[in-house]
């Protein structure tokens, strides 16, 4: 019964996003230098990762609040930032890479595990490449980090409790790693950073058969998908208005 | 002690209270004053500047002599935030992410402030949220935080405050890092003000000076929401208002700050105190905010 109500939860939540998918590529000049879709970044050891490409587009901070990506995570913790963050980011429309849904999803698993509310602390979600947190690379820049200061009551300040939950963090996936304890760099000893790596989602509405030539239509509305038949295919992109010709 | 000022004032006015005849006399009875305060409270320095609108008598005493600055040095770091606010450049509105993590200076090593004082329980509350700007403004002036301190210099940092000092001619400030940062303290690298340092600040908010108009009159509206009322205001009246930034640390008890009293204009006062370590805070803060009061106040037409 508690099964069935938890994924009704879900999927409501689910049914709520309906956020508008963009490929960063049509973005404005100052926005898309910002975002630098689909670039090479470089991290640790010389290694190279490509940037996000495709977004969803959040239109308020009062959508930010409503969006729901899982039962107890929204939208909207995932975007707190400060004055680190690029000034024309913080506006909105603000754009947050597809790949943070995977993330809450993950976050949804290691709340019913813990059985307590997790806290992302502000600039503990996604940071754009022009943050100033962001550094070479890191997962933040992909939408899929998150630094949590507090579980429950606990605020996580020293080893026993970054330790404790660090390690359920690793045990309830695989694919999520927990940052060590430590005073370094590379470590971390006033919050719990965990992150899935440099995962990019392109969803499935989306083309990449072009580079970086502006594609004229459609930019999918993710909520176009929902409200129709979750089973067919997406609606074609309506045909190019015919361009008259000159008159002579 | 305020039996002996009583005396001294007397030495200052003529018996039909005009303003005497030499500014001289008024300052060898302020400097008497000033040794027998040092004396009492067995301080190991005291160094005292003021200027008074009124009157438009400025006096001071070892004014030039460098103290560890303790909390005065937010003065600065107030200067900083409106600095960077006049030129367009930081929003009061703009949020910071409260985190207790901070940089030392020493070797770039990370610390974390203990948050055990009272003064900084409303900053921690906001662990992992954001302040706004002018909110950390307020409580690094009003509660003394030094958590909303080292937010602010951690935003700015040290070379825009230190060009805050610079392009207003303050030479008697100077600010090489945040607060409790214990490395830089063992290796000697501390904030330290000049009396007259602090008195050239102050003046500038009082005069509208700092930056521009509007931006003195919103740090004066910080710095008259002071809750710490333990230096200079204690030798005041109760109807005195005052704009002003206490400092304290186990060696020093400083007081800086613009007194607004009725019917007249404002004074500025800066009182700089350093006592051995054995030794208890005094009020020899209040005893000098005292004595010059009541000597301006006989003073006063």
């Amino acid at each position: 019964m508690t099964d069935h109500k938890e994924k009704d939860k879900d999927r409501e939540a689910e049914e709520q996003t309906g956020l508008k998918v963009v490929d960063a590529f049509d973005l404005d000049p100052e926005v898309r230098s910002l975002l630098r879709p689909h670039e090479m970044a470089e991290g640790k050891g010389g290694r190279q990762h490509r940037l996000p490409r495709y977004f969803y587009e959040v239109p308020s901070h009062e959508r930010a609040r409503e969006v729901r990506l899982t039962a107890h995570f929204g939208l909207n913790e995932f975007l707190l930032v400060d004055l680190k963050e690029a000034p024309r980011l913080r506006e909105y429309p603000r754009y947050i890479p597809c790949a943070v849904r995977m993330l809450a999803f993950y976050l949804e698993r290691l709340r019913e595990t813990i059985g307590h509310t997790i806290h992302i602390a502000v600039n503990g979600g996604y940071r754009t490449p022009a943050h100033k947190l962001a550094v070479g690379t890191t997962p933040h820049m992909w939408g899929t980090a998150v630094d949590l200061y507090r579980i429950g009551s606990t605020i996580l300040k020293d080893k026993e409790s970054i330790e404790k939950y660090s390690k359920i963090i690793e045990d309830v996936s695989d694919d999520l790693w927990a940052m060590p304890y430590g005073h370094e760099i590379g470590k971390a000893d006033d919050h719990i950073h965990a992150d899935l790596g440099y995962i990019t989602l392109v969803p499935r509405e989306m083309s990449e058969d072009r580079a970086e030539a502006p594609q004229p239509r459609p930019r999918y509305a993710i909520e176009e998908r929902r409200q129709g038949d979750r089973r067919t295919e997406p609606r074609p992109p309506a045909a190019e208005p015919e361009v008259p010709a000159p008159s002579r | 002690m305020a039996k002996a000022a009583s005396q001294q004032q007397e030495t200052l006015v003529k018996a039909d209270g005009a303003i005497p005849r030499s500014i001289a006399r008024i300052e060898i009875s302020l400097y008497r004053t000033a040794l027998n305060i040092k004396e009492q409270t067995g301080l190991e320095e005291l160094a005292i500047a003021f200027w008074d609108e009124e009157t438009s008598i400025q006096w001071s005493y070892n004014a030039d002599r460098w103290f560890h600055a303790a909390s005065t040095m937010k003065l600065a770091v107030l200067l900083g935030v409106f600095r960077q606010v006049t030129r367009g450049e930081l929003s009061l509105d703009a949020p910071v992410h409260v985190r207790n993590k901070f940089t030392s200076i020493v070797e770039r090593k990370p610390f974390m402030l203990e948050i055990s004082r009272d003064a900084d329980q409303e900053v921690y509350a906001q662990l992992g949220r954001t302040m706004s700007i002018k909110e950390l403004a307020y409580y690094m002036i009003t509660i003394s935080s030094n958590f909303a301190t080292n937010l602010l210099v951690d935003v700015l940092g040290v070379e825009v405050i230190q060009r805050a000092l610079a392009e207003l001619g303050i030479t008697g400030v100077k600010i090489l890092r945040g607060v409790e940062d214990q490395a830089a303290y063992d290796a000697g690298l501390n904030n330290e003000v000049t009396a007259n340092g602090l008195l050239k600040l102050l003046r500038l908010i009082s005069e509208g000076e700092a930056f521009d108009e509007k931006a003195s009159k919103q740090m004066l509206e910080i710095l008259l929401d002071q809750r710490l009322k333990g230096g200079i205001p204690a030798g005041l009246p109760a109807a005195a208002r005052v704009a002003h930034k206490t400092g304290n640390i186990s060696t020093v008890h400083h007081d800086a700050g613009i007194v607004y009293l009725e019917n007249r204009k404002p004074y500025v006062l800066v009182i700089l105190t350093q006592f051995p370590v054995a030794t208890a805070k005094n009020t020899a803060v209040a005893d000098v905010s005292r004595d010059i009061h009541d000597c301006l106040e006989g003073m006063t037409p």
